[in-house]
């Protein structure tokens, strides 16, 4: 299926958000590696998923209503066997139909338990005055308090990919900080222009977010993603 | 690239220029600010109790725009803003290359009718093809054509920086205080509500002036932002582009709004911009021009070793401090240098390591000038920076009046045969009015020079910087 049959099908049902599968769906797409996913509707479903890709897993609501999920309980992580996954799902449906009663709720996607990696960010939003531009900075607690982020307007080219990378304050993170798993910052280039690619041609989309990314040595993998279309 | 036929071209080299709607109870500025165009002077004014005071400045007045039976390249609107839009048809109908709108009371007065009117003008100019500058702005200043917008700005010779001002008064400003730090105008516009011409616009015309070698921007805001984006990163591989970006605070950008009737939009997206398109961020007209002298009287380098001579001990200390904060390296110098200094400066006994204090050597000039050859060949040395000392030179000049001169004049001569950028640091202590002496000294001879170790640090570094990305 092609990015735009992803966005098309979000649009004929009325939604402006795509689903996390979706939107892991259309990252495939152009190129950025993510991690597996698989719709369960089924306690059935999702117990077989988490064989199928092996323990541990992480199962999280999928719902058109629900766009921050943890919020109404509908994240579990580190889950390890059979029995966990399938309690898991249960208590999942429950909390999401207890915070939100009206919300249409597709079931659960499950996925691999990403292995842990220096935690970075991209996110694409619309300036006013500029249009697409694109945010970079490390995630978790960095972004969130220091605000240590920075921005190029789409579209990049290699030279902006690179320099905003390193005009973050925390880049010596991805350095490999006091033995820490160095990221692969040619990789991280390249993912940003990867989606400055895409955004520049793809004007319907009005927000990306790839938060987090696990950055490693040797590759990135998208973790969580949310897409925003433009009404 | 130069190029004589940019649609701007007859507007800010005009061989005509008139001025609708000058009057008494403005002092009559406009026609004033042209008494030295090297042009045809008109002017337009329907009011017969104006026509004695225009007539005293000897310039021809008509009624009408259509009635000058010459061509118009240039025309500046001093009439009110309810009126404009006939004498903006009347430019139109006239074929002039230009009009500036110097009336205010369009967007930036956020009413209705404002916005209203402004939406009028910028209409009649564009089905018009008119070239229409503001409202709400000063327009065009041509130092070598006279053709000014202040009575107190340079005319005469021009320069080679050119200077883009969504403000009236930072343009005017540039032109008179740029000349005291050795940088002259080539040409600068200041631009308003940008109702039709906006900074794009401007910057594809200074890129294609061959006049100007540098571009400074105050800018509060822009129409097309992404048209600002494309102009800017293009035009910015060919001249150096300097923004100071006005409204950066929540605060300030609601001054933009009424001061222009700009949205200053994000400050953390402007400054992508400008590093995204290799221009330079500056904060205030000093550091416009700071960094501009270095740009424009300076050589490029790409290194940012230094090497430092102060006056005296104290600042020879604090000038290692402010240039060290400033991200620069005062190495220690090859012993080839200081083999060379050894004989004079070991006999005397003031310090000759990196920084260098040379006190000890007045009034000799030829060893101060010796000493500054010596940091400029070393190959550790990438700038070489002289501290100024105004009351050290007042002492000196008591007993030698023609002191001051020769050294401005050695300066000069050490700065043409080196190959690295020379700096000076003008430290006027109490005496300011003797430090713009020794300014305008260094400025005529295109020396570059600061008020304070920061101020050059600063500069020196933007510079630098600058030169490396270009060299990258």
């Amino acid at each position: 299926m092609a990015t735009s049959n992803i966005v098309e099908s979000a649009r004929k049902e009325g939604r402006s958000a795509l689903t996390e599968i979706e939107a892991k769906q259309l990252l495939k797409k152009i190129g950025i590696d993510t991690t597996d996913i698989k719709l369960a509707r089924t306690k059935k479903e999702a117990v077989d998923c988490a064989k199928g890709f092996g323990f541990p897993v992480v199962l999280k609501i999928v719902s058109p209503d629900i766009l921050h999920k943890s919020d109404v309980g509908g994240v579990k992580l580190n889950l390890n066997s059979a029995t966990e996954v399938g309690k898991a799902y249960s208590e999942i449906l429950a909390s999401a139909r207890k915070h939100k009663p009206k919300a249409k709720i597709d079931g659960v996607s499950v996925q691999p338990m990403a292995r842990p990696g220096t935690e970075v960010i991209i996110g694409m939003t619309k300036d006013a005055q500029f249009a697409p531009v694109l945010m970079f900075g490390l995630g978790g607690i960095l972004v969130e308090v220091l605000k240590d982020v920075s921005f190029r307007i789409v579209p990049l080219v290699k030279r902006d990919a690179r320099e905003m990378i390193h005009e973050i304050k925390g880049y010596p993170v991805l350095e490999g900080y006091r033995g820490q798993e160095p990221a692969n910052i040619e990789v991280l280039e390249n993912l940003l222009l990867k989606v400055s690619d895409y955004v520049d041609k793809h004007p319907e989309i009005k927000e990306l977010d790839i938060n987090p990314i696990f950055a490693y040595k040797d590759g990135a993998l998208a973790v969580d993603a949310r897409v925003i279309l433009e009404s | 690239m130069k190029d004589d036929s940019h649609r701007l071209h007859r507007a800010f080299n005009p061989r005509t220029v008139a001025v609708v709607g000058d009057k008494m109870a403005l002092g009559y500025m406009w026609l004033r600010s042209l008494s030295h165009f090297r042009g045809k002077l008109y002017s337009v004014q329907i009011d017969p109790r104006e026509f004695p005071g225009i007539a005293a400045l000897g310039v021809p007045n008509y009624t009408s725009l259509l009635d000058i039976p010459d061509e118009i390249d240039y025309v500046i609107v001093a009439v009110p803003s309810r009126i404009a839009p006939q004498i903006i048809r009347d430019c139109v109908r006239k074929k002039v290359g230009a009009a500036s709108l110097f009336t205010a009371g369009f967007a930036e007065s956020g009413t209705d009718d404002g916005i209203e009117l402004q939406r009028t003008i910028a209409d009649i100019a564009r089905d018009g093809r008119l070239n229409l500058i503001g409202p709400n702005c000063m327009g065009i200043h041509n130092p070598r054509l006279g053709l000014r917008h202040s009575p107190d700005q340079p005319y005469g010779d021009g320069g080679n920086a050119g200077f883009i001002s969504q403000s009236g008064t930072h343009a005017t400003f540039f032109s008179l205080v740029a000349p005291l730090n050795g940088v002259r105008v080539s040409k600068s516009v200041s631009y308003g509500n940008a109702a039709v011409l906006d900074s794009p616009d401007f910057l594809d015309y200074f890129d294609s002036d061959g006049e100007t070698e540098a571009i400074g921007l105050y800018i509060e805001g822009v129409n097309d932002g992404r048209r600002l984006f494309d102009c800017l990163r293009d035009v910015a591989q060919r001249k150096p582009v300097l923004v100071w970006k006005g409204g950066e605070t929540g605060e300030g950008s609601r001054a933009t709004q009424s001061h222009t009737g700009s949205l200053a939009g994000s400050p953390k997206v402007w400054d992508a911009l400008i590093r995204q398109c290799g221009a330079i961020k500056v904060a205030s007209l000093d550091e416009m021009i700071d960094t501009m002298q270095i740009l424009l009287n300076a050589k490029p380098i790409t290194g940012n070793r230094v090497g430092l001579a102060a006056m005296t001990g104290g600042q020879s200390v604090v000038i290692t401090d402010a240039f060290t904060a400033a991200g620069f390296d005062v190495p220690t110098l090859t012993e080839d240098s200081y083999r060379r200094f050894a004989p004079f400066f070991d006999t005397l006994g003031a310090s000759y390591r990196n920084p260098l204090d040379v006190s000890l050597n007045f009034p000799h000039l030829d060893r101060i000038v010796q000493s500054l050859d010596i940091l400029s060949r070393d190959v550790n040395i990438d700038a070489v920076v002289l501290e100024v000392s105004v009351p050290f030179m007042q002492h000196l000049t008591w007993l030698d009046a023609s002191l001051l001169d020769r050294m401005v004049d050695e300066l000069a001569q050490h700065k043409a045969r080196s190959p690295k950028p020379f700096i000076t640091i003008v430290v006027p202590a109490h005496a300011e009015n003797e430090a713009i002496e020794i300014k305008k000294k260094l400025s005529s001879h295109s020396i570059p020079h600061f008020p304070s170790f920061q101020r050059g640090a600063n500069a020196l570094m933007k510079a630098i910087t600058y030169w490396q990305r270009q060299a990258d």
